[in-house]
Formats: structure tokens, sequence, C-alpha cells
């Protein structure tokens, strides 16, 4: 009798590992199958992202003291972002740049630094930002999805790499590559989003930008273990003024990485 | 060029550096295997353990390692099914202590019992009155829970990240990983009850008798009580050794006070409980199997002292130590606490095993003493140098302090670097 129990609750405990394991291998196929690897990775890097680098787009602007956005940066998903959205005053003008960096108001921006710029056909041309194309200067190798890839926001758009860093730019929209840019456009992908109606409460607006930026530049500066000088315009190629700086960790940082 | 497999945000030596650091541990590895290798080619009389002393230096390190260990199962208990969260900046670093500890002590027990050719044979063949069955289905269990709890943070590593199919199923695994901290609880509260039960059942050892409730002795709930206690002194003191030599903060001060806190609380109790025992032990199990509890301690070197040590130094003064919040926050007294609480389990675990067998049963028995070959020394520490390399090849590849990258000093402004043009 204490035979049979001392080998079932083994036999017992064997099985409950075995069903876990297989349970954990199906609901992987699954996810793999249903393209939800992009959605997951983005999910562990941004746990994994310094505290003070998940911040809520609201405390960059003031709105609020201090939080943590719940939602991995997907605004779309947010209780409060509306209600936050519904107390700012209208804004009639924005700045066209910010510390010296053109910023073009026709545009909204991923925390990422993508851009994504709605067209009158109902596609969204992508691009990276300014800062973003400062700290990069000229990347060493490109590699652009190929034309009808799927995009998922905060997926991997396109990757670079830059010295030692390979960098994925993540998506600032759900849609299927059409377009993809030449080496000289100021673009990189044209999208046409899933909806019907392009969907962009998750991105900065035109009113957000400043202080986002600011944060930014503070980002760098502590990436890069140097101080940023007041005033002036950031330099083009910024990778090019840091020969010796761990470039992987400084874009890490920057384009939100894992 | 950084190290690819290195995760972004850690900072690590170089390679020189790590080369320079494992080549001794992988010299005594490489020494422990030999001596092993002999105990395992020539037989037991490699050791100088005998059909007296059968349980020696192997069977202490054993029962050590696993208390120890027991920090992976509890630090996994808490977090996951209790619900405390501050855990999550040493749960890693637990599992794979507990991974280290519990094959370690698979490995040391596979060279005691021998015959590995037939080591099949106690599990096709299992004899449900043996210790050692109990032990090797155990062991064998937790250490598939260990390597199913070490894969997701094997797979967080960088280059594997890239995969999509580790990715995705190191994800969700993860998510299921409370029914794996479950089965490991489980397993490691019963393991570490049935070790202590051992001896508290052994009346021809009137030493280590004990009396109990139903069929489990005493023994079976103060080893499984010391081993929750210690279990999360030992994580502290692995942290603060590690955060030591790697020269960076990897956890926030507040989680190993919180562990220090654990400990402390559960270390009172186990004190407690440890005294009551022993006072029915002297006055009560002890006379009646015809022994005076003196006589125990009237052999050289395990006077009464040894007594003393394990109930009050190495039990209540850090166990009081540790309940101080004022004196938890002083990282010296912290750390030197818990690592007195790791000292008093592994006496403990010395005097259960060493002095147990040591002292004479019967009126002509001798005294008896014993000194551990250099095959069971080496063994013992090849067991130590896998440790110390596991966790050390852990560390640099995989990101066991999931706080390390926050809490990475800001940088120091070393000279006002140019990164504008006007």
């Amino acid at each position: 009798m204490f035979h049979t129990i001392f080998l079932s609750a083994f036999a017992t405990v064997a099985l409950v590992v075995a069903i876990t394991v297989l349970f954990a291998v199906a609901r992987s196929r699954r996810s793999l199958s249903a393209g939800r690897a992009d959605a997951i990775r983005w999910h562990t890097d941004f746990e994994a992202l310094p505290s003070r680098d998940r911040q809520c787009r609201h405390v960059l602007t003031g709105e609020l003291a201090s939080r943590e956005c719940p939602h991995a940066f997907d605004c779309r998903e947010c209780l409060t972002h509306p209600k936050l959205l519904a107390r700012r005053r209208p804004v009639d003008q924005f700045e066209e740049e910010v510390f010296g960096m053109p910023y073009p108001s026709d545009r909204l921006y991923h925390r990422g630094h993508a851009w994504a710029r709605p067209e009158s056909d109902g596609t969204v041309t992508i691009g990276l930002d300014e800062l973003g194309r400062r700290v990069l200067g000229p990347p060493d190798v490109t590699d652009l999805p190929p034309e009808g890839a799927r995009l998922s926001v905060n997926g991997t758009a396109w990757r670079f790499q830059k010295r030692d860093a390979e960098v994925r730019v993540l998506s600032p929209v759900d849609g299927e590559v059409v377009a993809v840019g030449a080496p000289n456009d100021d673009w990189y992908l044209r999208v046409k989003p899933f909806q019907a109606e392009f969907d962009f409460r998750h991105l900065l607006m035109p009113c957000e930008i400043r202080p986002w930026v600011m944060r930014e530049m503070e980002r760098l500066q502590l990436a890069l273990n140097g101080t940023l000088a007041d005033g002036g315009t950031p330099m083009e190629d910024i990778s090019a003024a840091y020969p010796k700086a761990n470039w992987d960790e400084v874009c890490g940082q920057l384009f939100l990485q894992g | 060029m950084p190290n690819q497999l290195i995760a972004r945000g850690l900072k690590r030596c170089s390679t020189a550096q790590f080369a320079l650091w494992v080549a001794p541990w992988f010299a005594l590895l490489a020494y422990g295997v030999y001596a092993a290798g002999l105990c395992l080619v020539k037989g037991l009389n490699q050791t100088n353990m005998d059909n007296r002393f059968a349980f020696g230096l192997w069977i202490f390190l054993d029962l050590t390692i696993i208390a120890l260990g027991a920090g992976a199962f509890f630090t996994g208990f808490l977090l996951y099914i209790m619900k405390m969260k501050e855990l999550k900046g040493v749960i890693y670093s637990a599992v794979v202590i507990g991974l280290v500890c519990y094959s370690g002590a698979i490995a040391a027990l596979m060279v005691d019992v021998g015959q590995p050719v037939r080591a099949w044979f106690t599990f096709w063949y299992p004899n449900v009155h043996s210790m050692l069955t109990e032990v090797t289905f155990c062991l064998t269990c937790y250490l598939t829970v260990l390597i199913i709890e070490y894969l997701p943070i094997l797979l967080k590593n960088r280059k594997l990240r890239d995969v999509p199919s580790f990715l995705v199923f190191e994800f969700e695994l993860h998510k299921l990983i409370y029914v794996l901290a479950g089965v490991g609880t489980f397993l490691s509260f019963f393991h570490q009850g049935s070790l202590g039960g051992l001896y508290g059942v052994l009346r021809g050892r009137p030493f280590a008798f004990r009396e109990g409730l139903a069929i489990w002795p005493s023994t079976f709930f103060l080893f499984i009580l010391s081993a929750v206690a210690v279990g999360p002194s030992f994580i502290l003191v692995t942290t603060w050794i590690a955060s030591k030599l790697t020269r960076k903060p990897l956890v926030k001060p507040e989680v190993l006070q919180l562990l220090g806190r654990i400990s402390g609380v559960l270390l009172s109790v186990y004190v407690l409980a440890k005294t009551v025992d022993t006072l029915i032990w002297i006055n009560h199990t002890s006379p009646n199997r015809g022994f005076a509890a003196w006589q125990y301690y009237s052999f050289e070197p395990f006077g009464t002292w040894i007594l003393f040590l394990e109930i009050v130094g190495f039990g209540l003064i850090p166990a009081l130590l540790l309940l101080s919040k004022r004196l938890r926050q002083r990282p010296a007294i912290l750390v030197s606490a818990a690592a007195l609480a790791c000292c008093g389990i592994a006496l403990n675990r010395f005097v259960q095993t060493v002095q147990t067998l040591a002292l004479p049963t019967l009126r002509f028995d001798p005294f008896l003493s014993y000194w551990p070959s250099w095959q069971e020394t080496g063994t013992f520490i090849g067991v130590i140098g896998y440790g110390v390399l596991v966790y050390s090849f852990s560390y640099r590849y995989l990101q066991l302090f999931p706080q390390e990258r926050e809490l990475a000093a800001l940088p120091v402004v070393e000279e006002e670097q140019v990164l504008v043009e006007r």
C-alpha cells in the first residue's frame, strides 16, 4: 500500500512535469504559427528595460509625476491615455525643429526612433527620425524587409548594422510592406495598414516631441558616458565622434533593444 | 568588439580575464574527476570509509549542499506561489545555485554508491524499503525540474533569443513556471524531510534517534525547517560574493535585506524548535534508550561546545541579527549573519553524519575517528570547482540578475566630451 503511494507520488510528479513541458511546446507552436514571435520579443525586451526607460509618455510631458508604462508603449490598450489627452489644451503651432534637428509635424513618432507619415492613398510611410539617424550615421549594412512582409507594432521593421552593433528598428505600425525605399530616400518603407483606418494612438504627437527628444538626449549622454554641451546641434554622425564607445550598447539603449 | 553572447547593457570582463578566473576551477574539476574516477574504477577501497563508518565527507557534502540549495525551491515558492515580487531580482541566480547544488550532490552520490553501469537498477528495480531509492527518485525528479527551470534562463541568452522558436518557447515555458515551482517545492520538502527522517529513525544510534509525530521523527521537520531558513541566507551570501567579485551591484539592497528578514524569521522558529527538540532528547528520549546525553559529549573533540555553537553561535545569534531591521541595513552584519547561518547548517549536517557514526553505541565499541582520503577530498573539491564553473559561465553569458542592468551605476563623467558642433 505505502509502496504504491510512494511510487505513485513520483509517477505523478513526472507526469505533471512532462505535461507542463508538452503544454509549453504546444503553446509555443501555436504562438509561432500565429506570428506572435515579434510581439513576444518586444514584451520581453520591454520588461528588461530599466524602469527609467519604461516611463509613460505623459511623464515626459509633465502631465504625470511618475508612471511606468503598463502596456509596453502600446497606448491603444491604455485607459489613462485618452483621459489625459482629453485634458490637453489644443496646440495650433508645432515646432518643426528640436535642438536644431528637423522633426516635421506631418508625421508621428515611435519611441524607438521611427516615424510614420500617413499618405493620402491610405498607406503609411516609415522612416528613421533625426536623432536616430545622427546616432547611427551612415549604416554599414541596411537590411530591409521584402515587399509583402508583414509588420507589427513594436516588431522588427528593418535592421541596421553599424560597427559592432546590430540594430532592429521597431515598427511604428501594423501592416504589409508595399514599397521599399531607395538608398537616397529619406524613408525606408511604405506600409499598407491592416485596418482601413490608421490607428496612431500609440505614437507620439508633434506636441510631445520636444520633451521626448530632451529625454532621449539625456539617455544618449548616459549611454555614451559623456556630457552634452549646452546649446548647439547634435553632429551629423555621432558614432564617428565616439570611435571607442560600445556602439552596440548605445544603440541598444536608444533603439530599445533587449 | 563586444561579445555577442553577452546581453546588452551588462558589463563583463574580457575573455582573457575570464579564462584566468576559470582556469584554477577547471584544474580543481579535473583533479576531482580523476579522484572520482579512481573511486569508480577501483572501488570504495580508495576511501577511508568502512562498514562501521559508512557515511563520510561525501554524505556530509550531499546533505549540506542540498540544504543550501533549498534556497532555489524556497525562493521559487515565495516568488511564484506567494507572489513576493521583490525576489524576482535573485530568482535566476537561485535556480542556478539549486541546479549546481543538486547536480553536485548527485555526482558525489554516484561516486559514493559506485557501480555506475548499474545505476538504472534503482529505477527499474526500486527497493521501496531503501532510503537510497527515495534519494535517487527525489534527486532525479528535482534535478529534472531544475534543468527545466534553467532552460528559460539559458534561452534568454542573447544569441539564442535570435532564434524565434527558442524565444517563444522560453516565454511560454516561463508562463508555466509556477507549476514547476510548486512541484520543486513538494520534491524538495519531501527530500529534505526524508533525509532528516533517516537519522531520526536510527534506533541503534541513540545520539541521532528522535521521537516525533506519527511515522515522522522530529528530524524530518527540523531538516525541512533548517533548509528553508538557511536557503535564503545562502542566496544572500552568494549574491554578495558575486557582487564583490564583479565589483558591481547586482540586486537592490532591499532584496538582500528581505532575504535576510525571511531567513531571520525562519531561523528563529528553527532555533526554538531545535532547542525544544534537544531538551526533549536530553531529558526523555536519550535516557529512555539507556544513555545520559552528557555521555555523547565526553569524546573529544565533540564536546558540548559543538551543541552550543550549533544552536547559539550559528543559530540564535544570526537569527537575532537578521531579525533586527536596523542591523539588517548594515551590509557587513547582514552578510556575516547569513554566513553564520550557512555555517550552522553545515555544522548540523556534520554532527548528524559524522558525530553520529563516530560515537560508540555498545560498551565494547571504540570511539571511531575518520579522516577523508585524498580521493574523497578530491571528489569534494571537484564538486566545488564544478559549481563555481557553472555559476561563472551562467553569470557571464546569461542574465542572472535582472536588476543588474538597471543598477549599473550612473556613468562617471571623466572628461568633457564634445558631442555638438557649434
